[in-house]
């Protein structure tokens, strides 16, 4: 088992890096790196010198722009409008006084196998430590997505709700406009069952054609949403993705009750005598 | 007649009829939801922040309030240069900080503290008990007495530190639980404490002496509250004074997800029952030609087709309308509930607030898009040269 101490420690910065003069000719030995974000809000670039203090009015270290990060496609930042300034460990440590202490260890270990093992060993070993597996630290760190995630499933069911009825609604008119050709076939003599099949078929592909459309629809609002927000919360993030799944979900969906409801209208025809639907009886 | 005319075409095609409400119905329920997501989130956080009446909140600078661990030093230095404002009626100050309670069964209850003046605090309403007077007295909230296994009225250890290498407390003392208070601006499941700020002062040392993470402010009644604000941010650089409508503002900036969901999802739901009501009525227009054609000829006139044309679409718009308004406070009180399980929010925050005007606006505007749309076709309906139309009717 390889232990990695981690060498950056991220802080969060309540505020932006005060500039120093232009003029500065002085480059101190410690460097730090900002994100993108802070760097393009506050004007820095490599090599800038800035003073950085604990707290805000306090003497704090003059430091060199080292490194200019980018975010992390990570959805537990997208809400948050903190800038992050990288510091070495020591230096941080200084700044805030803290002494030599640090919030956590990652660790990397040698595989799935060996991570039981490790957290073992962590906590038998390490008084006064606790060892978490990543995957557990996740489940703890994401439950605000788990709750958008149980309010999308909810609006996607309401959403779906609304399609499927405005479906079967739209596909009953289409069939009902249909009686005069059915009545025609009926009496040329082709069968009920014959009626009813053609009926449903041509429901079913309407429905299917329509969800091919649909589905590039979605794909092109996807795209604008993603685009959009990753503007808004300047994130590499994706916002919306439109998997292989749903676009399954939603061809099925819309194939069913395309068929469903061309069965049902197309039933309905069959069962009037060709005189009723074209209006003679 | 008109009445009879419409009842006997609605119900003649039942199967469609019934499915026409229901999708107003939907469109409807999903209108008033995102109504009321759009509006829900910020008056629910106004009415929260203004419960107490302390309108400017005063932060260390450059952050949010308890956005950061960042404190103010000198407190009371501040707390008498923002009283310099004759327009300055209450200063509340607050220190947020971590507590430890030793347990019985071994370890600690590591828990939030407040320091506050119990005098002029704005953080809790009590709910049992009294406010704390001296430096050994404390309330707690309903989930911090559980996990503690106490009740109001016991006297508990308290410590300012705790080593858990070496199982050591640090600043320990006892105090007395003096009432049971409900936290107004922490999360519904949060254990905390609040305490006199000298107190949690102490607890934490130098590292805590004379600080405060806030400072709430109430002006007097009619102030002019932008510029007690600037007042204050000038009198002390060291804080920045944030209004409601600034804590709005971000609160809305971070949430803004919320808000143009709702825009999105409100304007495709008025869309779709705008379409499924001028496709259905000019459906039915196109299947009823010969109809109004026979109307015509007898000497009905083209306002009464139209009339009953638009009554129809209307009575659809209406009854949909009505059906999603239950539809939509069942399904906004799910929803509700569903986001209320954000971890960190409290309790009084609402998504999904109804407000009766802005809920009989939207569905009054989906009921009069609804009946606008079946206009067109009803007019043409209405239009048709009637010899002509008897004539290809009857071929």
């Amino acid at each position: 088992m390889r232990l990695h101490i981690l060498a950056l420690l991220s802080a969060i910065i309540a505020t932006a890096p005060h500039a120093l003069p232009a003029q500065s000719t002085h480059q101190p030995d410690r460097s730090i790196a900002i994100d993108s974000r802070l760097a393009d809000d506050a004007g820095l670039r490599v090599g800038d010198v800035v003073v950085i203090a604990a707290e805000p009015g306090a003497l704090g270290d003059t430091v060199h722009i080292g490194a200019i990060t980018r975010p992390g496609a990570d959805p537990s930042e997208v809400a948050r409008r903190e800038y992050r300034v990288r510091l070495h460990l020591d230096h941080l440590q200084a700044l805030t006084a803290i002494g030599d202490r640090v919030h956590r260890f990652a660790v990397a270990t040698r595989g799935s196998a060996a991570e039981a093992r490790a957290v073992a060993a962590i906590d038998a070993a390490a008084f006064g430590f606790r060892a978490h597996r990543s995957r557990d630290v996740a489940v703890e760190t994401s439950a605000t997505f788990a709750v958008v995630s149980r309010f999308h499933r909810a609006i996607g069911v309401i959403t779906i709700t609304a399609s499927a009825i405005f479906l079967l609604c739209i596909l009953l008119l289409k069939v009902d406009e249909r009686r005069r050709d059915v009545a025609a076939l009926r009496l040329m003599g082709i069968s009920r069952a014959t009626v009813v099949k053609s009926v449903v078929i041509e429901a079913a592909a309407v429905a299917v054609l329509g969800s091919i459309m649909g589905a590039g629809l979605g794909l092109l609002a996807a795209t604008l949403v993603n685009v959009h927000y990753q503007g808004v919360y300047r994130t590499p993030l994706r916002f919306a993705v439109v998997t292989p799944q749903v676009l399954t979900f939603a061809l099925a969906l819309s194939l069913v009750l395309g068929a469903a409801a061309g069965a049902l209208a197309a039933l309905r025809l069959a069962r009037m005598h060709p005189l009723v639907l074209l209006g003679r009886r | 007649m008109l009445l009879r005319l419409v009842s006997a075409s609605l119900f003649g095609h039942r199967a469609r009829t019934l499915l026409a409400v229901l999708g107003v119905a939907v469109s409807a329920a999903l209108l008033l939801d995102m109504v009321m997501l759009s509006t829900g989130m910020s008056e629910s956080f106004r009415a929260l922040l203004l419960g107490r009446g302390f309108q400017l909140r005063a932060s260390p600078k450059g952050t949010l309030p308890f956005d950061t661990e960042a404190t103010i030093a000198d407190a009371s230095a501040v707390i008498a240069a923002i009283h310099q404002s004759p327009d300055v009626e209450v200063v509340s100050p607050v220190l947020g900080g971590t507590v430890h309670f030793p347990l019985a069964r071994g370890g600690a209850l590591s828990t939030l503290a407040l320091g506050v003046d119990p005098a002029v605090q704005g953080d809790y309403a009590l709910e049992g008990g009294r406010d704390p007077r001296g430096d050994h007295e404390i309330v707690a909230n309903r989930e911090l007495l559980a996990r503690a296994g106490a009740r109001v009225g016991d006297s508990l250890t308290v410590a300012g530190g705790y080593d858990p290498q070496l199982r050591r407390f640090a600043a320990t003392g006892r105090v007395l639980v003096t009432g049971q208070v409900r936290f107004l601006y922490l999360a519904r499941d949060q254990a905390a404490v609040a305490m006199p700020i000298a107190a949690l002062q102490s607890l934490g040392g130098e590292r805590r002496r004379d600080r405060a993470s806030l400072f709430m402010i109430r002006a007097r009644d009619g102030a002019d509250i932008e510029r007690v604000r600037s007042g204050i941010e000038q009198r002390v650089p060291r804080v920045t004074a944030i209004s409601i409508a600034t804590a709005l503002a971000q609160v809305e900036e971070r949430l803004s997800y919320f808000r143009q969901l709702a825009v999105i999802l409100g304007a495709v739901s008025l869309a779709v029952g705008v379409l499924l009501v001028a496709t259905l009525v000019t459906v039915s227009v196109n299947e009823r030609i010969g109809e109004f054609a026979v109307l015509r000829a007898i000497g009905v006139a083209r306002s009464s087709v139209i009339k009953q044309v638009m009554l129809e679409s209307a009575t659809i718009m209406a009854a949909g309308s009505m059906l999603g308004l239950v539809l939509g406070l069942v399904t906004a009180r799910y929803l509700n509930t569903i986001l209320s399980s954000f971890p960190g929010l409290p309790e009084a925050i609402d998504f999904f607030l109804f407000q009766p005007r802005a809920a009989w606006m939207a569905l009054g505007m989906l009921a009069a898009a609804g009946v606008l749309a079946g206009l067109w076709p009803a007019w043409r309906g209405a239009s048709l040269p009637v010899a002509r139309t008897l004539r290809e009717e009857a071929a």
